[in-house]
C-alpha cells in the first residue's frame, strides 16, 4: 500500500504550444495524458523553474482534454519569466494534479463563476464540467482593462454567459467585478471564484449577503506545494470538513485551525474562511 | 586501473545506519509522507520529520514565506499538534517505513525537550532523534539554547538521559562562536550535530510599510546561505570528532561535495525539495559518479579531506609588504 493516495506525479513533459494572450500573459500547452486523466476542476501543479530559481511556481491547470494540458498565467518574477521563455519542443516538468478542487456535487443548475485577471486560469475546467452536466453558467471576469480579458470569447464559445467588468470601463462594468455580481437580478445557486485576494473577500461579503453558497480558489505564497512545509495556510473554522485533523487543544482556545491552501484547499468554502 | 565497484555511499550517525547520506530536513518534508507520491524515499536516508513540541501550536501567523534573491524565508511557528496526540495518531504510519525517520523535537524549556524526547524516541518507528535547539521563528527561547554553550550542554545532557538512539543535535548559524556551541553538545552526549539552522532573516513591504513575514523576522533558507553554511561545518569539524549532518542550500551535487570536503558526514536537504524533489535522487547519482570518476569506494573517504584548517601567519607572510 503506498504511504499517501494521491493521484500526483512528477510529469516530464514537453512543451507542444505557446500563446501570448495579452502583454505578459502566456499560455503554454504540454502532452501530459496521465495528468490529463487525473485532473479534476480546480486543481493545480508545481511546475519545476527551467531558470534554476528557488522554489516551484503553483499554476492552475487551465486545460486538460485528451493528451493535452495548459497552464496560463502572467508574467510576474523570475520563475513566471522562465516559464514564458519556453517554446514548443522544450521540456518542461511539472508536478500534480494537486490540492482539493470545486465541488460539483449536488446538482447545481445556475453557477456564478467570478475570475479576476489571470484567476480564469482555474475557473474553465469547473466550467466545461458544469455545462456539461447542463447548468447554467454566467461568468463575471473582471480585469484592468478590456485587454487582460484575455480567451473570455472562448466561455463564451464554450456556452458560458459573459458578464465583464474592468477598471478603465473599457469593456463591460466599469468597474469591480464584485459589484456586477452584486447587481444581478437573480442569485445562482453556488458561486465559484478565482482570483486576487481582495476580490475574493469582495465575493465572500457579496456570497453572504446573497445568501449563496461560494467556493474561493485562493492564492498564498507557496513553497514546497504538496503539504510538508505548511508555509501556505489560512484559518478556517474548526468544524470544517477541511480543516486538517488536529485536536481540540490545539485551537489555542479559539473555533480556528490553520489549513494548507496547497492540501486541504486551495478551493474553500467561503463560510469557513476566517481570514 | 579503474575499479567500477558501486560506491558504498552508507554512513553511520551513532548508533543510527543510513544506507544513503542524504537526510531531509526538518520541516521541509512535513511527515514524511507528503512526498511519496514523487521521490522513492527507499533511496533517500532518512526523512527528518516536522518538530513536535509539549503542547499543540497553531503556528505563527501568515504570511510565513517570502521567495528572496536564491532562497526564502520562512516562518512556520513550530505548527503541531503537541506530542501526546503526535503519538496517538501520526507515529504509527512510520511502522512500514521506506527509509529511516528522525524525530525532531522543540521546545521551550530544558523539561520540555526531555519530555518529549523520552516519549518519541521510546517509540519503534523513530529511528533517532533531532533535537531542534535552533528554531528562530519562535518568541525568545526557542534558540536561546543554540545560542548558548551552557545552555546547549544542559538540554542535550537532560535529553541524553533518556534515550540510547541516535541524538542529532541542530545548531544555530546565529552565533558568534558554533564551535564553542558544538563542543559543549559533544560533551554533553550528542551522537552528531546538524549544521546549520536557517539564518535569522527579514523583508519589508516597501508599499505597505511594514515586515513581509506575520512573525516579523524568519528564517534564511536555499542557496542564498550555503557560503554561511559551509563554513560552520568546517568550522565545527575542527571542533568535535562526531559526525557532522551538514546542510544549508545544497541543490547539486557540487554543493554536497563541499559539504562533505569541509567535514560533513551526511548532508540534509531542505529548501531544494521545494523546486524539485528529485534532487535528492540526482545527489545521490552524482556522489557515486564523482567518487567512481575518483576511483574511491566510500563516501567516507572524502569527508574533511579540504579541512585544512585556517590560514596561518606564515601563509600570509608573502603577501607581505
Amino acid at each position: 500500500m503506498p504511504l499517501l493516495e494521491s493521484t500526483a506525479r512528477v510529469h516530464a513533459t514537453t512543451v507542444v504550444d505557446r500563446r501570448e494572450l495579452a502583454a505578459g500573459i502566456i499560455v503554454l500547452g504540454f502532452d501530459a495524458p496521465e495528468l490529463v486523466a487525473a485532473t479534476r476542476p480546480g486543481q493545480y501543479l508545481m511546475a519545476i523553474p527551467p531558470g534554476g530559481e528557488v522554489c516551484a511556481t503553483a499554476l492552475g491547470i487551465y486545460e486538460a482534454q485528451g493528451t493535452r494540458a495548459s497552464i496560463l498565467f502572467f508574467v510576474t518574477g523570475k520563475r513566471t519569466r522562465a516559464l514564458a521563455e519556453l517554446r514548443p519542443g522544450d521540456a518542461l516538468t511539472v508536478m500534480g494534479p494537486l490540492g482539493v478542487g470545486f465541488d460539483l456535487s449536488g446538482g447545481v443548475r445556475d453557477v456564478a463563476i467570478v475570475a479576476g485577471g489571470v484567476g480564469i486560469a482555474s475557473v474553465l475546467l469547473p466550467a466545461q464540467a458544469l455545462l456539461r452536466a447542463g447548468a447554467r453558467v454566467q461568468l463575471y471576469y473582471g480585469a484592468r482593462n478590456a485587454a487582460l480579458l484575455v480567451d473570455a470569447e472562448r466561455f463564451v464559445t464554450e456556452g458560458c454567459e459573459l458578464l465583464a467588468a474592468t477598471d478603465d470601463g473599457s469593456r463591460g462594468h466599469h468597474g469591480y467585478v464584485h459589484e456586477a455580481l452584486a447587481r444581478a437580478p437573480h442569485a445562482p445557486d453556488l458561486i465559484l471564484a478565482c482570483g486576487p485576494t481582495p476580490m475574493l473577500r469582495a465575493v465572500a461579503k457579496v456570497a453572504a449577503e446573497r445568501r449563496v453558497p461560494a467556493q474561493l480558489s485562493l492564492e498564498e505564497t507557496f513553497a514546497c506545494g504538496v503539504g510538508g512545509c505548511w508555509g501556505c495556510v489560512v484559518p478556517i473554522a474548526a468544524t470544517s470538513a477541511q480543516a486538517p485533523s488536529f485536536p481540540p487543544a490545539a485551537l489555542g482556545g479559539s473555533d480556528v485551525v490553520n489549513a494548507r491552501v496547497c492540501t486541504e484547499g486551495p478551493v474553500f468554502w467561503a463560510h469557513d474562511l476566517r481570514w | 586501473m579503474v575499479t567500477r565497484v558501486t560506491p558504498d555511499l552508507s554512513v553511520q550517525l551513532g548508533r543510527l545506519h543510513l544506507a544513503y547520506p542524504t537526510l531531509m530536513g526538518s520541516g521541509c518534508y512535513g511527515s514524511g509522507i507528503e512526498y511519496a507520491p514523487f521521490v522513492d524515499l527507499a533511496r533517500i536516508g532518512a526523512v527528518v520529520l516536522k518538530s513536535v513540541t509539549r503542547q499543540p501550536r497553531l503556528g505563527n501567523p501568515t504570511p510565513r514565506l517570502v521567495h528572496t534573491p536564491a532562497g526564502m524565508l520562512n516562518a512556520i511557528g513550530l505548527q503541531n499538534p503537541g506530542i501526546a496526540w503526535y503519538l496517538e495518531h501520526d507515529v504509527a504510519k512510520y511502522a512500514d517505513r521506506p527509509c529511516a525517520m528522525v524525530g525532531s523535537v522543540a521546545g521551550f524549556s530544558i523539561d520540555d525537550y526531555a519530555y518529549v524526547c523520552e516519549r518519541l524516541a521510546a517509540r519503534a518507528e523513530i529511528d533517532a532523534i533531532e533535537l531542534n535547539i535552533s528554531c528562530p521563528n519562535v518568541a525568545s527561547e526557542g534558540e536561546t539554547f543554540a545560542c548558548d554553550p551552557a545552555l546547549t550542554a544542559k538540554v542535550v545532557r537532560a535529553a541524553r538521559a533518556t534515550t540510547d538512539k541516535t541524538l542529532i543535535v541542530k545548531l544555530s548559524p546565529n552565533v558568534t562562536d558554533i564551535a564553542a556551541v558544538a563542543r559543549e553538545a559533544e560533551a554533553a552526549g550528542a551522537d552528531a550535530l546538524a549544521v546549520i539552522n536557517t539564518v535569522r532573516g527579514m523583508a519589508i513591504d516597501v508599499e505597505a510599510w511594514r515586515p513581509r513575514l506575520g512573525n516579523v523576522t524568519g528564517g534564511l533558507s536555499g542557496a542564498a546561505i550555503r557560503p554561511i553554511a559551509v563554513l560552520a561545518v568546517y568550522e565545527v569539524a575542527r571542533a568535535v570528532r562526531i559526525p557532522i549532518v551538514g546542510q544549508g542550500g545544497i541543490e547539486t551535487v557540487t554543493d554536497a561535495l563541499e559539504f562533505f570536503l569541509a567535514g560533513a558526514s551526511a548532508i540534509s536537504i531542505g529548501t531544494a525539495n521545494f523546486t524539485d524533489p528529485r534532487t535528492p535522487e540526482r545527489i545521490v547519482a552524482g556522489l557515486s559518479e564523482y567518487l567512481q570518476r575518483r576511483n574511491l569506494t566510500r563516501i567516507g573517504a572524502i569527508v574533511g579531506r579540504a579541512n585544512r584548517g585556517f590560514a596561518n601567519r606564515q601563509e600570509y607572510e608573502g603577501d607581505q609588504g
